[in-house]
């Protein structure tokens, strides 16, 4: 019997699906989101591909993975239920203080989003916990009973429970959640405790709060799915994706919502990882370039880094600091306002900026012809020739060629230049501002950023892939196929995993590994359970250990993967060797005199390797080009040959410069570098030196 | 080179800031200090071969970061350039040439390019000791302070400076951190310099000359440009507020806009004099927040270097409690640094109202605990701070509990309740202190402890405007000042003082002025 797996992707636009079967076919559409009931587009997407398949949604039966922007949009639109904050007596207004930093020094209009949960909203307790884990006053059951009362005046239908100290000991924020369930069994109760072990108050409320804030919607939309699928004859559960770069059972994630922010971004990078692998590259940087922003991700030994803690719904000017706090393992990626929308201006300094301010796509770049009259990215790549006006998105949405020259024809008076050489300066500013991240990014991670590979996705990646790969000292550049819903297929290829961690400070120089067991114990647990309840064998579950380490003394951690589990080498020395080698390669410095501390313990549960995957079918023919065009570059327009992808056959070599056009994007590949067909249909740009 | 266009410079600018701003960001993910990991108290900046800044990192606080503009031309006054190699790395703390205080440790590295001095590669951060008295205002002068570094080369081609580590490492009470740190710069340094040289390479440059000439000069033409669309005249401006110990301390400033040359001049005539503890201002330091303020209302999105500092004048009398004279005690300036802006503020608002904000709170509150823990042993915590609210804007109302004009962050209570047998009360907060207005000022905050060690113990806190409030604007409503309660008393002491084991503190800090009638 043939097995089938099907993804689901729900962007903020598309909702994207992706089916595929043991024999190697793939099916593939999109359809608009239905913001209203993000299920209605899930169904309507997955019938689009069974219908080219010719099964039914109870013939899957292989996966059913899910990346989903339920939880980002409920936070960005703050249209969570009414929720709850329950503090220890004397901290209750820990999300207003924040952590007192302005964090734009020299703006003094700087604003902040409105804590997710308000001051009327908050309740305090006369508990304590101190740093050492010893309980200073216990919950007084009186106290809960009359918060109760009070939670249910107000119609509250969630809690987020943050006591202080509670990393080092939850018993208080368990003790007050045991009695508050048996008066209220209906609340939902999140406790920081088990969302976010970790040192740092306000950082472990806001994530908590988060939590609590998203559940009482996110839960039943989960339910409702798993309940659809049942109706339809699906019995196994959906796997959801968490920003993390695992999956999950969705009754596993439904708990912790916190987790799934990333979702969609973070099958993106899985999906580059993946890529990295089956080519053979160990490290790649991935660059996903869309309409509004432009997001890279590093990719080392074929997986994507993934970080402790990130910050969702910037709200002014997307500056970092402007967000709300998470503590939850993330992709690490880092996202910066440019993309094929970004608005190009000349600043006072007589300096051309483009971005962070986007025109949207609405009106959009003046090509549009929506009302837009700013130069945009888009604008300059049709002046200079690289996009086809009457080929954007296979010719469904014919572009304004003479709009966007007007539009750069301000700028370029500003600038005194001509169209063709404000065009190129937009095109080449952008890709200056990507590379600046990506180099800024790889430095601060202690990577070599020079000479990695790049993938390039997303409708405006495949356009800037190749600059931008110039000004990485990059030699390689892979074009994918299914790049349009490469994160739908990338949920397709994840292993289960789920990421864990356990505050736990002590010195190397007097670990005592009795206080560590427990820690470690407890995560193998937590794991073990979310791994079975994805469907996976408990043989087939492996686990790694991770210490997140800083020289005492030291405020930030320094994350260290660990060669096996701690508690069977108790191995002091190796954990001190291990963390400074990485803290030299980090920083180019070692201090090997000082004594080391460890701050958190950290244990990832993953299945193995799921593998799936697409073969495709290439023409037997080498294409030839379907037109010519010139290209301005280099000061002067070339004409340069353009190539439907379609038509390329395996291994056919063609050299730069060159235009590779597809539906959904365009590759444009420079002079001085040479492009192949590779076997899976990905073209793969080298440079020739 | 032929001359750059605004498409090249753009390109190469941004190289250099992100820099500098890698290295900040480095800097502050692995140092001791906390006040640098957690507050952001450091400077970066990339200077050209004539020791003008021409990129800086975009973190940091104004104290240092405009005197780390300056220091790097008073360090090579005193080792030239032709006696510079590669390897060298100059430091100081000399609060006059450096950021005002010998917390601070300013290090310069030559960067040399085929064997020619291109450009220089600086930062400064505040070290977490440096002998003598320790943070506070109760030193009576400056020798008491600690361990006064004069320029020198910590590292010459490359080899350590013995003697000096020697020195450092006898005078400080946590040579295991200054080292650390001065690893940490060092390290800086040097990666700034390759990374200059590899855009160098990645661009065809030989130096970083037209560079940097074309950089200054179109931030200064930009600044003047932005001071000549001001209506010229002369403005005055006037802020009071009280220090530890209840001294009154009074800031004026007369400020005069030059259409013609677009220049503006501060200058503070008529302030207080010298003050006996520990509070006084190296010109430095001024020149260092009177820019800030300036810069920040006028003109914020412009970057800062040379160029766009060059056009603002700093004037200080010589019996001035912001010109301090050798021997002066200045290890607290910033209690009076931080109000520097306000009066400059107060004159802006005759110019600019719409941009300007009202008076805050002033300088965020320090603290530092000594003491013996219940087996015995001695701890010191590093300084931490707290602030009260900030000044209400035109639109807009002022933050709670966050400072301007620095804006440093605080340690969370659970870090330092880790790190020292303290237990916090509470840390809520103070509604209603913000003065009211059409927007209102932000709130302070209440912030209680005490210690868990059941004996005696030593506190050295340095609040301030526990008398004078935070003046509203255009007819809105004072903030209300700060408290500071000992055992529920209140208390003020410029000194270190010995604590009773059970004594609580329960400090509230000022809130900010409203803006605008309500």
């Amino acid at each position: 019997m043939t097995r089938y797996a099907l993804a689901i992707d729900i962007g903020g636009t598309f909702t994207d699906a992706v089916l595929i079967s043991d024999g190697g076919q793939g099916w593939t559409d999109k359809t608009l989101t239905t913001h209203d009931d993000l299920l209605e587009g899930f169904f309507k997407a997955a019938d689009m591909v069974l219908v080219k398949a010719g099964i039914e949604l109870n013939q899957v039966n292989d996966v059913i993975t899910h990346a989903t922007t339920v939880v980002t949009n409920i936070l960005i639109e703050r249209k969570g239920s009414p929720t709850g904050l329950i503090t220890t007596e004397g901290f209750r207004d820990v999300l207003y203080i924040r952590d007192e930093h302005r964090y734009d020094m020299f703006d003094p209009q700087i604003e902040y989003a409105e804590p997710l949960i308000t001051r009327d909203f908050t309740w305090s307790v006369d508990e304590r916990i101190y740093a050492d884990g010893s309980v200073g006053k216990e919950v007084d059951p009186d106290a809960v009973a009359e918060i109760a009362r009070q939670l249910a005046a107000k119609d509250i239908v969630s809690i987020a429970v943050c006591f202080l100290n509670s990393y080092r000991n939850p018993d208080n924020e368990r003790r007050f959640r045991d009695i508050l369930s048996d008066i209220a069994p209906d609340l939902f109760v999140t406790l920081s405790s088990d969302v976010a072990p970790q040192m740092r108050e306000y950082r472990r409320t806001s994530t908590t709060a988060i939590n609590a804030y998203t559940v009482p919607t996110t839960r039943p939309y989960l339910n409702a799915l798993i309940d659809k699928l049942q109706e339809k004859g699906v019995n196994h559960e959906p796997l959801i994706m968490l920003s993390n770069g695992g999956v999950v059972g969705a009754r596993t994630a439904a708990t912790y919502p916190v987790r799934m922010i990333e979702s969609g971004p973070a099958a993106g990078a899985l999906v580059a990882g993946f890529i990295a692998r089956k080519h053979g590259i160990d490290n790649l940087i991935s660059f996903d370039m869309g309409g509004t922003t432009a997001k890279a991700c590093i990719i080392q030994g074929g997986e994507p880094l993934v970080i402790g803690d990130f910050e969702v719904d910037r709200r002014y000017r997307f500056k970092p600091g402007s967000g709300m706090p998470i503590t939850v393992p993330s992709i690490d990626m880092i996202e910066i306002g440019a993309g094929g929308g970004s608005i190009a201006r000349v600043d006072s300094l007589g300096l051309l900026k483009v971005g962070p301010d986007s025109a949207g796509s609405s009106p959009g770049p003046a090509c549009y012809g929506q009302g837009g009259t700013n130069a945009c990215v888009t604008d300059a790549d049709v002046v200079l020739g690289i996009l086809d006006p009457l080929n954007f998105l296979g010719g469904d949405m014919p572009l304004d060629a003479a709009a966007a020259t007007a539009s750069v024809k301000k700028l370029a008076d500003t600038l005194g230049t001509s169209v063709e050489d404000a065009a190129h300066g937009i095109f080449s500013v952008v890709g200056e501002s990507m590379a600046a991240a990506a180099r800024a990014h790889a430095t601060d991670r202690g990577i070599n950023y020079r000479a990695l590979p790049m993938l390039a996705f997303g409708g405006a990646g495949p356009v800037h892939a190749c600059y931008v790969a110039e000004r990485l000292d990059s030699t390689q550049v892979i074009y994918p196929a299914m790049a349009s819903v490469l994160s739908a297929f990338g949920t397709l290829v994840t292993p289960a995993r789920l990421d864990l961690a356990r505050g736990g400070l002590c010195r190397l120089s007097d670990i005592n590994w009795a206080d560590v067991k427990p820690l470690i114990a407890d995560m193998l647990d937590e794991g073990t359970r979310a791994l079975l309840d994805a469907g996976l064998d408990e043989s087939a579950a492996a686990f790694e250990f991770a210490a997140d380490m800083r020289y005492v003394g030291q405020q930030n951690e320094v994350p260290v993967p660990l060669s096996g589990d701690p508690r069977q080498s108790e191995n002091q020395g190796d954990l001190r060797e291990r963390f400074n080698a990485i803290y030299e390669k980090l920083y180019g410095l070692r201090l090997d005199d000082m004594d080391i501390e460890v701050v958190s313990w950290r244990v990832t549960a993953h299945g193995g390797e799921a593998q799936r995957a697409v073969t495709v079918s290439l023409p037997d023919k080498e294409g030839k080009p379907k037109s010519h065009r010139p290209v301005y570059i280099e000061n002067q327009r070339i004409e340069i040959p353009v190539y439907d992808r379609n038509t390329l056959a395996a291994g056919q070599n063609i050299d730069g410069p060159v235009i590779v056009e597809e539906r959904e994007t365009t590759a444009f590949i420079l002079p001085g570098w040479n492009l192949t067909v590779h076997k899976d249909s990905s073209l793969i740009a080298s440079r020739q030196d | 080179m032929a001359k750059l266009d605004g498409i090249e410079l753009e390109i190469m600018w941004g190289n250099m800031i992100s820099i500098v701003s890698e290295q900040a960001k480095a800097l502050q993910r692995i140092a001791f200090s906390p006040i640098v990991r957690e507050a952001g108290d450091l400077a970066t900046g990339l200077f050209d071969v004539n020791a003008r800044m021409v990129a800086q990192a975009v973190t940091g606080t104004p104290g240092h970061i405009n005197s780390l503009a300056a220091a790097a031309g008073h360090l090579i006054k005193v080792i030239p350039p032709e006696s510079l190699y590669p390897g060298d790395v100059l430091i100081t703390n000399d609060p006059w040439i450096s950021a005002g205080h010998f917390f601070d440790i300013t290090l310069l590295t030559p960067i040399f390019r085929n064997d020619k001095l291109i450009g220089y590669c600086g930062s400064t951060i505040h070290h977490t000791d440096i002998g003598g008295y320790g943070v506070g205002a109760g030193a009576r002068d400056i020798h008491e302070e600690g361990l006064w570094i004069p320029v020198m080369k910590l590292y010459e081609r490359g080899e350590p400076n013995e003697t000096l580590h020697n020195i450092i490492r006898c005078n400080v009470r946590t040579p295991d951190s200054i080292f650390g740190d001065l690893a940490a710069q060092v390290s800086s340094g040097k990666m700034g310099g390759e990374r200059l040289n590899a855009m160098c390479d990645r661009y065809g440059l030989e130096n970083i000359d037209d560079l940097s000439e074309e950089i200054i000069s179109r931030s200064e033409s930009a600044t003047r440009d932005d001071i000549r669309k001001l209506p010229g005249g002369t403005y005055h401006g006037e802020t009071e507020f009280d220090v530890p110990g209840g001294e009154l301390i009074k800031l004026k400033t007369e400020l005069t806009i030059d259409t013609d040359k677009g220049e503006i001049t501060i200058d503070f005539a008529g302030s207080s004099g010298p003050s006996l503890s520990g509070i006084n201002v190296v010109t430095a330091y001024t020149h260092a927040y009177s820019t800030f303020a300036i810069r920040s209302i006028l003109n914020p999105d412009l970057p800062n270097n040379a160029g766009s500092l060059a056009p603002i004048i700093i004037k200080t009398p010589k019996e001035c409690i912001v010109n301090a004279q050798y021997p002066s005690p200045v290890n607290a300036r910033h209690v009076v640094g931080m109000y520097v802006p306000f009066p400059i503020l107060k004159a802006l608002a005759q110019v600019v109202p719409d941009k300007i904000l009202a008076e805050g709170s002033g300088a965020v509150w320090t603290i530092q605990i000594q003491g013996r823990d219940r087996q015995g042993k001695p701890f010191t915590s590093s300084m931490f701070n707290y602030s009260g609210g900030m000044g209400a804007r035109k639109t807009k109302v002022g933050l709670s509990a966050t400072c301007y004009p620095t804006g440093v962050a605080a340690v969370p209570v659970e870090v330092l309740e880790a790190s020292i047998p303290i237990v916090f009360t509470c840390k809520e907060l103070a509604l209603g202190t913000g003065g009211k207005g059409r927007y209102n000022g932000g709130d302070g905050q209440r912030i209680g402890f005490r210690m868990r060690t059941g004996q005696e113990w030593l506190l050295n806190a340095i609040p301030s405007r526990l008398k004078s409030q935070a003046e509203g604007i255009f007819g809105a409503a004072d903030g209300a000042a700060g408290q500071f309660l000992v055992n529920g008393k209140p208390s003020s002491e410029a000194k270190k003082v010995v604590m009773q084991a059970d004594d609580v503190v329960l400090m509230q800090t000022p809130g900010g002025g409203g803006y605008g009638k309500a």
